[in-house]
């Protein structure tokens, strides 16, 4: 008797956690719904033809496969080029951010060194900048240095960006990994240069591996220091300052831009697809602490 | 091989002495142990013998040349350390050849080197695996494989078996004994466990607060400690102490205790007639007490003590007793009879006991 009570209660208990278990999902895919919307839309809408686009309201689903938008926006809104411009900009910010920042993090995080303190502390105060601030004196110092209407304005400017952050970043990991590995390297024959390539930036790999996404991410998608140093040179454009320019003074090609803004968003996710396991583990590493 | 030698060396942090005055000659091909407590500064002075540490005063020589001013490297050492210090994204062949790829060893040698370094350790199996995908053990082995193929001048090992699980200790202790007599190298072994450094050390250098307590063969060490620190120190159970009067004339001079009167054997009496009428401390090994039994009819060698705990260990057994409201330890032979609160009769092995003065605790011989 007892025996059945007990059978029926975890019966109903486990229709109960089943219930349960259906409607929180119904409740995250509804809301994973709600976040993919706006993408989806104008995904959409980049196959629409721009009467359509105005015309089918929220739709997601176009009358036809149009692909006279990307065609138009690679040609005639020169996203051939920019797309060229963009990797170059992204990928050599990226890879000058994750040397300089785990070079300038290892030493500060493995070095002692008179004034140590100060410049750590340094960093820190101007992460506290606003960008708006520094954007006239380094426009300034880049036209001083012939860099204006480069790509390379663009490059430096947004390394420089990116360093602080991430040195301090590479600072905490390095400052994880035991002294006497580095000793064992030092015993080993290794001086300070070679420990670092051979031994502590393979160890961060991780690290190396969240920086480098969150730098392609955001130098990816980046559009206020594009803009203001490519602003004599449009051909120097990258996508997201390209996707501007399709707003004009008397009309915006609405659809150009959905077209426009699908081909800049493929090549990122890409990127976080194959990277996502690192870009977790250091997520979690440092939730962990 | 070469020999080191530490002249006078300090090693200050700030205020505070790590390393004080320590003058050691490690002899080319020996195997010395630096023991001592935490803090003691035998660490230190490893670390710095391997020039991971600057030496504050004194001169460090390796094989007669004066390294103090020479980075690690070209010091011509090698180091084991206690966390094995593995390279992690490295696979164990590369952990190996890492330090001769850096010297710009031929491939061939490098080959040569490792191939019979990794045959002696028995590791020859795992030369494609990462560190993680190995077992503590035989991380260890793969530390010692990296000290063994740079074939040094001298081996530094900074507590290498500490990590290991005490039966695994055991069997390696004895590998690298083994290892040591094949290579023939010499060997500088630090280590805060006084088992290893007797069953390891040709010579055994006790030290304590940075300064150098003892320095023998381990026999000597344990049979004529230089103070009542390195007579604690080395020897488990630790060395029981008895403060006590020496009374009586030279010809039979007698040790009076809070609860027992002991007569010296003359052997020991001689050495401590000037001494009569005043106070010192007696050393006596747990192994040098024992249960007294019915045959046991010498006089003036016998104390009263009530059990407090016993431990059986098979064979034996480690009772703590209690004497004169004195706490000690006796190593003795195990008997069913041995129950905590029985009043026993100890005999002490007068021959062995160990005299040390109370005030410098200096041993008195």
């Amino acid at each position: 008797m007892a025996t059945n009570t007990l059978t029926r209660n975890l019966r109903i208990n486990k229709m109960g956690g089943q219930t349960s278990r259906l409607f929180v999902h119904a409740v995250l895919i509804s809301l994973g719904f709600l976040y993919m919307y706006p993408f989806l839309w104008v995904l959409a809408g980049s196959f629409k033809t721009p009467s359509e686009f105005f015309s089918s309201g929220p739709s997601l689903i176009p009358n036809q496969l149009l692909w006279d938008n990307y065609v138009y926006a690679w040609n005639e809104g020169h996203f051939s080029t920019y797309f060229v411009n963009t990797i170059i900009v992204t990928v050599s910010v990226t890879l000058l951010v994750i040397l300089f920042a785990s070079m300038a993090g290892y030493v500060l995080s493995k070095t002692q060194f008179p004034g140590k303190k100060i410049i750590i502390g340094g960093m820190l105060a101007l992460m506290f900048l606003p960008g708006g601030y520094t954007i006239i004196p380094v426009f300034d110092l880049v036209q001083r240095m012939g860099l204006l209407n480069t790509l390379w304005s663009i490059i430096l400017v947004q390394t420089a960006g990116g360093l602080v952050f991430n040195t301090l970043l590479f600072m905490g990991y390095f400052a994880t990994i035991s002294k006497e590995i580095e000793e064992a390297a030092r015993v080993d024959g290794a001086n300070l240069p070679r420990t670092y390539w051979h031994i502590m930036l393979p160890m961060a790999k991780p690290m190396v591996a969240t920086v480098g996404l969150f730098q392609f991410m955001i130098n990816w998608n980046s559009f206020w220091i594009p803009l203001v140093f490519t602003i004599g040179n449009p051909s120097l454009r990258t996508l997201a300052v390209g996707i501007y320019a399709f707003v004009g003074e008397n009309s915006t090609g609405w659809t150009y831009i959905a077209a426009g803004a699908v081909m800049s968003i493929v090549p990122i996710m890409a990127v976080f697809f194959f990277l996502q396991r690192y870009f977790i583990e250091a997520v979690a590493g440092a939730i962990k602490g | 091989m070469a020999s080191v030698i530490l002249d006078r060396v300090t090693k200050t942090f700030g205020d505070f002495a790590a390393v004080n005055d320590l003058t050691i000659e490690i002899r080319d091909k020996e195997f010395l142990v630096l023991v001592g407590p935490s803090g003691c500064g035998k660490s230190t002075a490893l670390r710095m013998i391997a020039g991971l540490e600057d030496v504050t005063l004194g001169s460090i020589f390796i094989g007669n040349r004066k390294v103090n001013d020479l980075p690690p490297k070209d010091r011509d050492i090698a180091m084991v350390f206690q966390n094995y210090a593995l390279y992690p994204h490295m696979s164990v062949y590369d952990n190996l050849a890492f330090g001769l790829k850096l010297r710009g060893t031929p491939r061939m040698e490098i080959d040569r080197r490792i191939g019979e370094a990794a045959e002696m350790l028995g590791i020859d199996g795992l030369l494609k695996r990462k560190p993680k995908q190995l077992s503590g053990g035989q991380r260890q082995r793969v530390a010692v494989g990296r000290a063994i193929v740079r074939e040094p001048k001298a081996f530094l090992m900074d507590e290498p078996l500490s990590n290991l699980d005490a039966k695994l200790r055991v069997q390696t202790r004895a590998e690298l004994v083994k290892l040591h007599n094949r290579l023939q190298s010499t060997v500088i072994y630090v280590t805060h466990d006084q088992v290893e450094a007797m069953t390891m050390g040709s010579r055994i250098a006790v030290l304590k607060d940075g300064i150098l307590q003892q320095l023998e063969s381990p026999q000597t060490i344990y049979g004529q400690p230089a103070n009542m620190f390195v007579a604690e120190f080395i020897g488990s159970p630790a060395m029981n102490f008895f403060d006590a009067r020496l009374v009586g004339k030279s010809e039979e001079i007698r040790l009076e205790g809070n609860s027992f009167d002991l007569k010296l054997p003359a052997s020991k009496a001689a050495k401590l007639t000037g001494l009569i009428g005043k106070q010192i401390v007696m050393g006596v090994r747990p192994e040098h007490l024992m249960e007294r039994t019915n045959g046991h009819r010498v006089d003036g060698d016998v104390l009263r003590a009530h059990i407090d705990v016993v431990e059986p260990l098979g064979s034996e057994a480690i009772l703590t007793l209690k004497t004169g409201g004195k706490d000690f330890v006796a190593r003795t032979a195990y008997s069913s009879e041995l129950r905590p609160g029985k009043e026993i009769d100890v005999v002490v092995d007068m021959e062995k006991v160990h005299f040390f003065d109370p005030n410098t605790q200096a041993a008195i011989r």
